[in-house]
């Protein structure tokens, strides 16, 4: 046990000190934090600079309408009737008296067609804004003089589907909302293990790959039964990878704690519980955990086989192709089901155990499978890992002390025989 | 437990058609010395290699320590393979450390043992760099300390001093004797047949994967010896014709005269009998090298080029 602890350490140790991982696992994140944080405010800058505004109303009908929506979203308009000066406005702008003015005409009534008079142009969030709100009057002040309903302007504004489950639930609202975050954390978690199994995987396969090369494995192993250190090494790299994890974790809630609050409050229609809801909550999580786990497990000890048996990186990278079909495979099946299309035979794919990582787990958080599937499919994982490592041990042991060619296939099957 | 270190009865190994080594019998007597002496390929490595268990021997058996070579008593060896590896972005003590911890040392110990080896051997200020900033030479000792580190019962070494300076060739050398003294046993191996001749005690040659000779160093060059004789004198050299010596072989201020019809006791009362002023004479040892040809023949001398013994070191007394 100590053994195993003392290369764990080691691993761990080693890969933590990189410049590498310092830059991959804090400096990286932090970047992007910062550079969302920048953007975030310049897009509340710019939403955000003057929001006093004099509104020009030509048309007589739609001028407080228009300025009661604006007001909505955090604009202070003052509305002008149509005899006002623009000349007067248009120095008053140019002596930085008023950032700018709008005018609305018959031809807003009529094409929804206004303008903005100011010295500089205004940014896209602004364009948007004052577009869809003068639009929305004019459409309205339109309708409103061929009909007098709601109904024609809901069938304008375009079909929409809302989905009942023809199952009893009981709130069918929150069902919804809970079928749309499953969704996300499924795809997403699916992908993030993905790119864990094939990234930390690779750390294991060059771990092996240098102790290898640079001959050191055999003092190692004369002190050390393969079969600790490999487990050693598994357990090093692993955990690396759960402390970047955690990091990278802990930098998305410092992201969502500080940048949501400040979204919402700043931009005029964000809606901060709906935020909350596309936060994890620590079933998924654990659930999360457990595949990685055993996903990881079951790649590793293949990854660390690959890398006993070749001399090179480029020869590596030739002979780890087939793991990394097994991981895209999987990949590709769930990006094909995406949105909730529901194959029932793709359920029995997902119990495979080199897919179900990646197709499994999104079933799970979906809610997609019952509950005796996603058991089956760690039960057939747990057992699968078994087996791998089985296999792999008995290919590391014979390859990390030969040097030069690689094995052939029938090769191969000796060693795993006679080791 | 019996007395020999590591004892190997009929140890055969092949590897596909190759045979690496043959029907290998060997005794290594607990606190002795031993040179395993061949030319390059004659299958050293791979005895080595079968004792330490990282090669299984498809035949015959394997003893380490009294017993099977398990990881326990593997833990009681020091071993420094061939190939020379180490963490090359490691620091110098963290890498010790962990090759300690590893053999069972607790972190402090290999710690402080780690210390007063580099210290020992010139390194201490280099504890702190990463391997790969050290010199080969350098980075050879820091695996030396590895090996040691730990205090075993039998060092393995497998050719610890090629690429190793003469200054730190003796460093090693003085070492090695110095576990010896201890009552350890060491066996490395080389082919550098002087290096065996100023070191070991016993030796064990191997030519084309067989045992050509092993014994006592001392005791087999009695054996082997042939009645050649090195002398030195004052004077004319007539009175070696005078006494019948038919070949003999200029060397620095000494004859050397190899085995002659007439032997060394006779030609010594022969130079008495002239009145010779002797300064030396001496019945020569034959050198290991060949002893080595005389038994494996000039072929297998000349099959990975083992090198004969410098003139001016060689085996003169």
């Amino acid at each position: 046990m100590r053994q195993i602890w003392v290369v764990l350490r080691r691993e761990y140790l080693e890969r933590v000190k990189t410049k590498g991982f310092i830059i991959g696992t804090i400096a990286i994140p932090l970047l992007m934090i910062g550079l969302m944080a920048l953007n975030i405010f310049i897009a509340v800058q710019a939403a955000g600079s003057d929001r006093e505004l004099v509104l020009v109303d030509f048309t007589g009908r739609i001028g407080e309408e228009v300025a009661g929506r604006l007001g909505e979203l955090g604009y202070d308009i003052e509305v002008a009737g149509r005899e006002t000066n623009l000349e007067e406005l248009d120095r008053q702008v140019i002596e930085d008296d008023l950032e700018g003015y709008l005018v609305l005409d018959d031809l807003t009534l009529s094409e929804g067609l206004f303008a903005y008079r100011a010295k500089d142009s205004p940014g896209s969030t602004r364009v948007a804004l004052f577009e869809s709100a003068v639009n929305d009057v004019a459409l309205e002040n339109y309708l409103a003089t061929i009909s007098t309903g709601e109904s024609l302007r809901s069938l304008i504004e375009g079909g929409r589907l809302e989905f009942e489950s023809v199952v009893e639930v009981e709130d069918q609202e929150e069902a919804e909302v809970a079928r749309v975050s499953g969704m996300a954390f499924g795809f997403g978690g699916a992908m993030f293990l993905y790119i864990a199994m094939l990234l930390y995987g690779t750390f294991v396969l060059r771990s092996v790959l240098d102790e290898k090369r640079n001959r050191v494995v055999e003092v190692v192993v004369s002190s050390i039964s393969p079969w600790r250190l490999l487990l050693g090494k598994v357990l090093g790299v692993g955990s690396m990878g759960l402390t970047q994890m955690g990091i990278w974790l802990a930098c998305a809630g410092l992201l969502l704690l500080v940048a949501a609050p400040m979204v919402a409050t700043q931009i005029p229609g964000a809606d901060l519980a709906r935020i909350a809801e596309f936060v994890p909550g620590p079933g998924v999580i654990l659930l999360l955990a457990v595949f990685f786990l055993l996903g990881y497990f079951l790649y590793a000890s293949l990854f660390a086989a690959v890398g006993a048996m070749c001399a090179t990186e480029e020869e590596a990278g030739q002979v780890q192709f087939p793991l990394i079909m097994l991981l895209i495979i999987p990949f590709v099946l769930q990006s094909a089901t995406l949105g909730g299309g529901s194959m029932k035979w793709m359920d029995w794919v997902a119990l495979f155990p080199f897919f179900s990582p990646i197709m499994m787990f999104p079933r799970a958080v979906e809610g997609a499978v019952p509950w005796w599937m996603i058991g089956l499919s760690m039960v057939f994982m747990a057992a699968a890992v078994v087996g791998t490592s089985w296999v792999a041990g008995r290919i590391y042991r014979v390859g990390i002390l030969m040097q030069g060619k690689r094995p052939t296939l029938p090769e191969l099957m000796r060693w795993i025989r006679e080791a | 437990m019996n007395d020999a270190a590591v004892r190997l009865s009929g140890v055969t190994k092949s590897f596909g058609a190759h045979t690496a080594v043959s029907e290998f019998d060997l005794d290594i007597p607990r606190g002795t010395i031993l040179g395993l002496l061949g030319p390059n390929g004659s299958g050293k490595t791979t005895t080595i290699r079968m004792i330490m268990a990282i090669l299984l021997p498809d035949a015959g058996s394997v003893e380490l320590l009294g017993g099977y070579p398990d990881m326990k008593r593997r833990s009681r060896v020091g071993y420094l393979p061939e190939e020379r590896g180490v963490y090359p972005k490691m620091k110098v003590i963290e890498q010790l450390v962990f090759l300690g911890e590893l053999r069972g040392l607790l972190r402090k110990d290999a710690h402080r043992r780690a210390a007063a080896w580099l210290d020992r051997l010139g390194l201490k200020d280099w504890a702190a760099k990463k391997v790969q900033d050290l010199s080969k030479g350098m980075q050879q000792k820091v695996q030396f300390i590895g090996t040691i580190l730990h205090d075993p019962d039998l060092l393995i070494l497998d050719e610890p001093f090629s690429g190793l300076d003469p200054i730190n060739q003796d460093v090693l050398e003085s070492i090695v004797r110095e576990e010896r003294a201890r009552g350890k046993t060491i066996l490395f191996s080389t082919h550098l047949m002087e290096q065996a001749e100023r070191l070991c005690e016993r030796v064990c040659m191997i030519s084309r994967s067989r045992k050509v000779i092993d014994g006592d160093l001392r005791e087999l060059k009695r054996r082997e010896r042939t009645g050649a004789v090195a002398v030195e004198f004052e004077g004319d050299a007539g009175w070696l014709d005078r006494a019948g010596v038919v070949e003999r072989e200029e060397v620095g201020d000494a004859w050397h005269l190899p085995p002659n019809r007439i032997a060394p006791d006779q030609l010594l009362a022969a130079a008495v009998r002239e009145g010779v002023s002797l300064r030396r004479f001496e019945v020569l040892e034959p050198r290991l090298h060949e002893i080595f040809v005389r038994h494996a023949g000039e072929d297998a001398a000349e099959d990975e080029g083992i090198k004969p013994p410098t003139e001016a070191k060689g085996g003169v007394r």
